[in-house]
Order: C-alpha cells, then sequence, then structure tokens
C-alpha cells in the first residue's frame, strides 16, 4: 500500500470513528489496528511498544505537575487577588470588568501553563461578577474562554513542553518566545473590549489610586513571582522543565497552606487525584496518536504531504499559512496534544524545507492550536467558560467569532514577521536560537 | 457484581492519588541533590519518576474509560428516545472494547516481552511496567462490559428507564 491509501484509511477510519463518538484516544489507536494487518512486517504489537515509548519520556512529567500547580494555585483562591491587582490597573477603563478578566487571564498564564485550568480559575470567579454588573453572559463566557487561551501562549506552557519533548526544540526558547505574541493577544482582546464597551455601555469602576495599586500589588506579590521562579529557573539553567514544574507544585503549597491558610490540608488529596486524572486523559492520548503518527511516519506520508505542496512552491509565509490553517482546522475537532504529535510529524518537514525557523514554527503551531480551545464543535476552554456561564456554546458563537478576528490578527502578525518573535529569545538565549 | 467493580475502581482512584504524591519525591530529590550536599547525587531518581508517570498515565486511563471523561466529539445529534441513546452508546464502548481486547491479547506479549529486559538506572524488571497495558485492557473490558450489559438490559425491557 502506498502513503496515500494508509493516509486515507488512518484518517477516514479515525474521522468516522470520532463522528459516531468514540473518545479520540481510542480512535485514534483503532484506526491503526487494521494499518497493522495489512503490512506483514508489522503487528499490534507496536501500538502498545509506540504507547510505552512516548509515555516513558521524563519531560512530559512536568504536564501533571504544571496542572496541579494551577490547580493548588486555584485551590488556594490565589484568582482573588488577581482579580483584585487587575481592578487597580484596568478597572476604570470603559468596560473595566471585561479588561479584568483579560488581564488576569494574563497574569494566571504565567502563573499556570494550562488554558483549561485558566478558564475555570478566572471564570469561576469573574463570569458570575461579569453578569452580575450586567454584561451579557455570552460576552463574559466568549472572553472567559477567549482570554484563557493565553494559558499555553505565555509561559509556562503545557502545549510548549509536549511540543519540546515530541519535536526537539528548545522549550526556554519556546517560552521566551511566547512572551510577546501572548501580549499581544491580550491587548487585541482588550481592544475588543473598549469596542464591546463602547457599543452596549458597559459599567467602569473609579479609578484606583497608586495606595490601592502598591497594596494590591504587595498582596499578590508572592503569587506573581512564581513565572520568575519557573521561567528563570529553566531559562537560567537551574532547572529542567520538569524540575522547574515540581518547584512550582511546592510553591503553591506552600502559598496555600502555609503563606495564605486558604488550602486545608483535607482538599489537597482531592485535587492531587483531580489534576492526575485530567493529565492522564490528556497524556494517554499521546499514546495512541504517537503510533498514530508513526505509522504516518512508517508509510511516507509526510514526505508525500511536502512533496505535494513544494510543487506550488512557496516560501515561509506560505507553509506558515498552511501550519496554522492546518492547525486551527484540526483544532476544532481533536484535543492540542493528539493535534500536535499528528500534524506536527506531518508539518515538520515541509517547515523545514523551507527554511523555517523551528521556533517560529512551533509558535504558529501553539498559538493556531490554542484557538481550536475556543472553536467548536472541540473547544475544551469554551466548554468549561459556557458552562460556567449557564449557556450553551451556540450562545456564546457569535462573540466568541467576534473575540477571534483580532486574535487572528495576531496570528498573521506572527507568520508574517518572525523576527518580531524570534527577536526576545535571541537576545535572552543566543545558544539555542542561532 | 456492581459492588465488586466499585470496590475495584476505588482502588483506582486511591492508586491514583498515592502515585501522584509519590512522583514528587524523586524529582524532588533529584533538585535537591544538585542544590545542596544533604544527599548524593542519586541515578535512580529520573528512572523511578518516569515509571511511576506511566503508571498514572494508564491508572488515569482506566478511571477515565469508567466515569466516561475520555475526549469525545459531539457534532451527531443526540438520539431521542432512550432505545436510541443506547443504541449509540453501544455502538461508541463496542469499538472502545475492540481497543481493550487488542490490550488484552497483545499486551500479554507485550509484558512476557518486559520480562526479558531490565530497566537502564534500576534494573527493575521491565515486566512491571509492560504489565501495564494488559492490565489496562481488563479494567477496560470490565467497565465497558458492565456499560454494555446495562444497555443490553435497557434494550431488551423495550427501551423505557433511563435516558
Amino acid at each position: 500500500m502506498g502513503a496515500l491509501e494508509v493516509a486515507l484509511l488512518l484518517f477516514g477510519v479515525f474521522i468516522g470513528l470520532v463522528i459516531l463518538r468514540v473518545p479520540i484516544a481510542f480512535a485514534l489507536g483503532l484506526a491503526c489496528i487494521p494499518v497493522f494487518f495489512i503490512d506483514e512486517r508489522l503487528t499490534p504489537f507496536l501500538l502498545l511498544n509506540e504507547m510505552l515509548k512516548s509515555y516513558n519520556t521524563f519531560i512530559l512529567l512536568a504536564v501533571p505537575f504544571f496542572l496541579l500547580a494551577a490547580n493548588l494555585m486555584n485551590s488556594a483562591g490565589i484568582t482573588d487577588k488577581l482579580v483584585a491587582l487587575a481592578r487597580t490597573m484596568v478597572g476604570h477603563l470603559p468596560g473595566g470588568l471585561g479588561h479584568v478578566n483579560v488581564v488576569v487571564s494574563m497574569l494566571f498564564a504565567g502563573i499556570s501553563g494550562s488554558s483549561t485550568a485558566d478558564a475555570a480559575g478566572v471564570g469561576g470567579v469573574l463570569i458570575p461578577a461579569m453578569k452580575k454588573q450586567g454584561y451579557d453572559a455570552p460576552f463574559s463566557s466568549a472572553l472567559t474562554a477567549c482570554a484563557s487561551v493565553m494559558g499555553v501562549i505565555i509561559p509556562p506552557s503545557i502545549l510548549m513542553i509536549v511540543w519540546g519533548g515530541v519535536i526537539s526544540v528548545s522549550i526556554g526558547g519556546l517560552f521566551i518566545a511566547g512572551i510577546v505574541p501572548g501580549a499581544m493577544i491580550g491587548l487585541s482582546l482588550m481592544g475588543a473590549v473598549l469596542i464591546y464597551a463602547k457599543v452596549r455601555k458597559y459599567p467602569v469602576y473609579v479609578r484606583a489610586s497608586l495606595r490601592e495599586f502598591l497594596r494590591a500589588v504587595g498582596s499578590s506579590l508572592l503569587p506573581l513571582m512564581t513565572p520568575a521562579i519557573i521561567v528563570g529557573g529553566i531559562v537560567g539553567g537551574l532547572f529542567t522543565p520538569t524540575e522547574a514544574s515540581v518547584v512550582a507544585v511546592l510553591y503553591a503549597l506552600i502559598l496555600g497552606v502555609f503563606i495564605y491558610r486558604t488550602l486545608a490540608w483535607r482538599q489537597v488529596p482531592h485535587v492531587f487525584y483531580e489534576s492526575a486524572r485530567f493529565a492522564a486523559i490528556s497524556l494517554f492520548c499521546i499514546g495512541t496518536a504517537s503510533a498514530f503518527g508513526w505509522l504516518l511516519a512508517y508509510f511516507h506520508v509526510p514526505q508525500l504531504f511536502v512533496d505535494t505542496v513544494s510543487r506550488f512552491g512557496g516560501g515561509v509565509t506560505s507553509v506558515g499559512l498552511i501550519v496554522a490553517l492546518s492547525f486551527l482546522v484540526i483544532g476544532c475537532f481533536i484535543d492540542a496534544i493528539p493535534a500536535i504529535i499528528i500534524l506536527g510529524t506531518i508539518l515538520a518537514p515541509l517547515a523545514n524545507s523551507v527554511g523555517m525557523h523551528p521556533l517560529h514554527f512551533a509558535i504558529i503551531g501553539v498559538i493556531s492550536i490554542a484557538f481550536g480551545l475556543v472553536t467548536p464543535p472541540y473547544g475544551l476552554c469554551l466548554m468549561i467558560a459556557c458552562a460556567l456561564g449557564n449557556i450553551t456554546i451556540r450562545d456564546a458563537m457569535r462573540d466568541v467569532l467576534i473575540l477571534l478576528v483580532p486574535m487572528l490578527g495576531v496570528l498573521l502578525f506572527v507568520i508574517l514577521f518572525p523576527e518580531a518573535i524570534l527577536a526576545l529569545p535571541r537576545w535572552i538565549m543566543p545558544q539555542f536560537v542561532h | 457484581m456492581k459492588r465488586a467493580i466499585d470496590l475495584f475502581y476505588r482502588l483506582l482512584q486511591i492508586l491514583l492519588t498515592v502515585l501522584m504524591t509519590v512522583l514528587v519525591v524523586p524529582v524532588v530529590l533529584q533538585i535537591l541533590s544538585r542544590f545542596t550536599e544533604l544527599i548524593p547525587r542519586y541515578i535512580w531518581t529520573e528512572e523511578v519518576a518516569r515509571f511511576c508517570f506511566i503508571w498514572i498515565v494508564m491508572i488515569g486511563s482506566m478511571i477515565a474509560v469508567r466515569d466516561g471523561s475520555h475526549f469525545q466529539l459531539d457534532v451527531l445529534p443526540k438520539p431521542k428516545t432512550a432505545a436510541g441513546q443506547a443504541m449509540s452508546r453501544l455502538i461508541v464502548h463496542g469499538g472502545m472494547l475492540l481497543m481493550a481486547l487488542t490490550f488484552v491479547i497483545f499486551g500479554f506479549r507485550f509484558a512476557q516481552f518486559g520480562l526479558d529486559q531490565e530497566s537502564e538506572l534500576t534494573g527493575l524488571n521491565m515486566f512491571a511496567i509492560h504489565v501495564a497495558w494488559p492490565l489496562a485492557g481488563v479494567a477496560f473490558t470490565v467497565f465497558l462490559g458492565e456499560k454494555i450489559w446495562a444497555d443490553i438490559a435497557l434494550l431488551r425491557g423495550g427501551g423505557h428507564g433511563r435516558a
């Protein structure tokens, strides 16, 4: 069987099963099974072996730990402190609480590496607060979901860890490269909130005094130091990303249990359990997705793709657009982590063939796949935010589409101007970015 | 029967919590040994952490089969009748059962293959890791069997009962 037939079989079975509501992790594994029987050199034994190989990676341990750190911070009520701080910073702008939502998401993104933890933590506090102040529920949920996308773009980031682990890119470099686009997405969302506030006449807070601002900074200083510890530790070569994630867990535990005393010891096992369970569900997909990706590579499907696309010519920009579009489309239907493994494997040779910088390729991929967290039918952050706002996904769709416009603008900027993204990592860690 | 399955599920939940807690230890030791003189630089910490992690993923996947929380896509309209819903669940669980049986059948050979190997750093017999796959296969089968059984009973009863 040729590459094309195998690709059609794999993707055909996979898509068919997913539409029938077979869980994605299982659909990926099941799609592999017929292919294992086609070629006599292959056996389903390899499915199990590829799964084991993909889990046996020290770097992936950072995923449950970063999730755990974020959940511990959420349970300890750190979000309330961040809300108080954000309110003194941007509460006086038109649409005050909307800006607060975006800024808190940005701050939280620097503390956690997970957008779902961001959506759950920030949404849990701010969606009810926004509705109470007269903001429409669809807008509140849509904004929370879109802002939580920054969780995986601003460092630390679980998706960047998976990307770095699977496609072998410097994770420190990726983290640094995420800062500028993350901040741009935040600012673009705040611009959108301003327009919404003018049109819908949303309320504002009185401007906070400098003293109030300094007091809020003081009370949230300790959680705000988390990004410095994590990113600084990794970039400065003190910790590996996995070690940094454990430091984040210990730091969150100390803050919650001993300093703020908002987290009781008896809550801790439950937080550990829930974090491990959620991490395991995401990571289980890595195994079957890796087997799927391995089969694609075994039958030279990525090469077929490169040959087909390169016939049309094109350089970094057009490949950047292809990468973004592919991830945006697949991100609507499957979870971010298997998307990275499957598409990353197919697209990496293409990006390489036109001389695209691996960090540039990775950032385009991570941003596009992060947008998939708010695009239905499968958008985890949107599901969480809508559940918190007591509305259906359909209700929130219009506002999500409007808010996605400026965000897609940022993505286009990232594709067109690689230098703007690479400058910071080049400056901070030149040893990893040629 | 349900009591036995409940008990097994509870056991998995406890194991998962314990493993997640244990997972912190080797990584902390690794950091401590690098930055302080308190403990020697063990080389086994990394491997122990990785092996705990593999078990966390596999046990978590078993738990998620029972509580139905593996990620899935919702594009098809939901059937209106209880019988239709039971049928659509049967299709999903039947598909998942195929994968579970693959894990059981090929997992048996996979575990045997593990018996012949030792890990690089701690010399642990790899059976201890490989056996997670046939075990997951069995757990998937038990949990899916429970769901399939309930839906068949529902269909036989004429599609009344829970929707």
